[in-house]
């Protein structure tokens, strides 16, 4: 019961707790402090009639407590103890009462004098609740390395002055866009597990709520609403992305039918109500671009690469950076064959794409469709050796083996 | 909150001893941002030449004087402001607003205790 609580409405407690003591480790420790009391009391006395409310006054009391253990440490004058709770107190518990801070505490923890690796790892612990060890596996770093991580984004944030506050007009766009991108850095690690294996899975619903706040709490923001539609689209396709054997399955070649549909009808909202907003920035193109997947009803519908490739040539326009490219070269393989595909992907060759698999994922690809055999397995062994995740792993000697028959 | 802002630019911009036109167009903007900064300003001020500059070195704890600047850097200390405002945003958008003539950085360091 208390960790479904905790999991629910715990960052909108901590939230709320950040903004009314404006520092991050006294809320933390105070909610701490509160579950810990549940886990004595709620036995012995049962649930109480509103135990987000509970949790939220006991967690203001332990932080109060502890704030004024701190100034007789220091010698200063403490404040009076905070009145115990009357019965009537606990009758009149009402999650309602919490204030919703949490849109304030994201854009605390996505403050660019934040370390950007640190931003999402703290926006996940403090507004999504996750442990250090779930967010540590997601991250693929040591426990103790993420720890340190926050605690080293925490004391930046209360030493340099972080102001506990929504920022203001002047710094909107730039703040806003630092929100957007973590959030996108959030879900992307929740979203390279194709597999969906355990813990992750649930992570990424996490996400979700969390794209779903935020679209709440601005819905003037049309980027704010495109990215809420955008993992949606992207999680509506996770049952498809793996195939009985455990590889990885192409977009064109998932089975639509296999689709959430309620994620894709959520999403749609989402895409059409930043759409009546604005004309398009980068999210919304992006959204578009997993949105006319999603439409596609089954297999025996052609695959909607022409409007695809029109989205990536827009995307471009907003976001014209490597990853884009690839994606728009995947494209234009389809619509324009795979040797225009492969010179544009050989245009792209880097001194930093060498450690890239999806660029010699791609390679190895449309090298195997214009018939450059030896080429080819050159490039899927250079894919095959950048470690990739097993169901990519499988995907990729699957296509390999299939140079032999060529 | 007091921060300090150091203001760090390529000083050959302007000239050896920063006595060229440059300056005075600079110290001109300075001028007109230390009106802006009304109470803000706690204190502030423009720094000769890194070719000035004598440094004092402990080593072992023993003392010895060199010439020149601490490190030797792409973009040196140039000048600074002290300024008291109320959180790092502010300060944030202060340094925004500093004037600089080319491409360069404003570090901004809260104060120890400066709270």
């Amino acid at each position: 019961m208390l960790d479904r609580v905790a999991r629910e409405t715990g960052g909108r407690i901590v939230a709320a707790l950040a903004a009314y003591f404006r520092d991050l480790d006294t809320a933390e420790d105070a909610f701490g402090d509160a579950c810990a009391k549940a886990v004595e009391a709620w036995p012995e006395h049962g649930v109480p009639f509103d135990p987000a409310g509970w949790l939220y006054r006991i967690a203001q009391r332990k932080g109060l407590d502890a704030i004024r253990r701190r100034r007789i440490r220091e010698r200063l004058a403490p404040e009076p103890p905070p009145p115990e709770p009357t019965p009537e107190d606990t009758l009149l518990d009402d999650a309602r009462l919490i204030p919703d801070e949490r849109l304030r505490l994201i854009f605390i923890c996505c403050h660019p004098a934040v370390a950007p690796d640190s931003r999402a790892a703290l926006t996940l612990r403090l507004v999504c609740g996750l442990s250090v060890s779930e967010i540590a596996r997601a991250f693929l770093v040591a426990e103790p390395t993420l720890a340190q991580r926050i605690v080293r984004a925490k004391r930046k944030i209360a030493e340099s002055g972080v102001p506990f506050e929504v920022p203001g007009p002047d710094n909107w766009i730039e703040r806003l866009d630092a929100v957007l991108s973590t959030i996108e850095i959030a879900y992307a690690k929740s979203h390279e597990d194709a597999a969906s294996a355990g813990a992750h899975a649930s992570f990424a619903l996490e996400v979700l709520e969390l794209t779903r706040a935020f679209a709440e709490l601005l819905p003037a923001e049309p980027e704010a609403l495109a990215l809420a539609a955008l993992v949606r689209y992207a999680e509506a396709r996770r049952p498809a992305r793996i195939d009985d054997q455990g590889s990885m399955v192409p977009l064109a070649e998932q089975d639509p039918l296999l689709w959430r549909r309620s994620f894709i009808d959520e999403a749609d909202v989402y895409l059409k109500r930043a759409w009546a907003l604005a004309s398009p920035g980068p999210r919304a193109i992006q959204a578009a671009i997993h949105g006319t997947w999603c439409w596609r009803k089954n297999l025996a519908e052609p695959a909607p690469w022409k409007q695809v490739f029109a989205l990536y040539e827009e995307l471009i326009g907003h976001r014209d950076d490597v990853v884009v490219r690839l994606n728009r070269a995947v494209a234009l393989a389809e619509v324009a064959g795979p040797e225009e595909a492969l010179r544009e992907a050989d245009r792209l060759a880097s001194h930093d794409l060498n450690n890239f698999l999806p660029w010699h994922a791609l390679r190895a690809d449309l090298l195997q469709r214009v018939g450059e055999i030896s080429a080819a397995r050159a490039a899927y062994d250079t894919a095959l050796a950048l470690s990739p995740e097993s169901a990519e792993r499988i995907f990729l000697e699957r296509r390999k083996s299939e140079l032999a028959g060529q | 909150m007091q921060y300090m802002l150091l203001i760090y630019e390529d000083e050959r911009v302007y000239g050896p001893d920063k006595s060229g036109p440059a300056i005075q167009e600079i110290v001109a903007k300075h001028m007109a941002f230390n009106k802006e900064l009304g109470s803000a300003r706690v204190g502030g001020a423009g720094l000769k030449a890194t070719a000035a500059a004598t440094t004092v070195r402990t080593n072992k704890g023993v003392k010895t004087v060199h010439d020149g600047p601490f490190a030797e850097t792409k973009e040196q200390l140039g000048g600074y402001y002290l300024i008291d405002v109320p959180d790092l945003d502010a300060a944030i958008a202060i340094a925004k607003k500093l004037p600089v003539l080319q491409d360069g950085s404003i570090e901004i360091r809260p104060l120890l205790g400066g709270a």
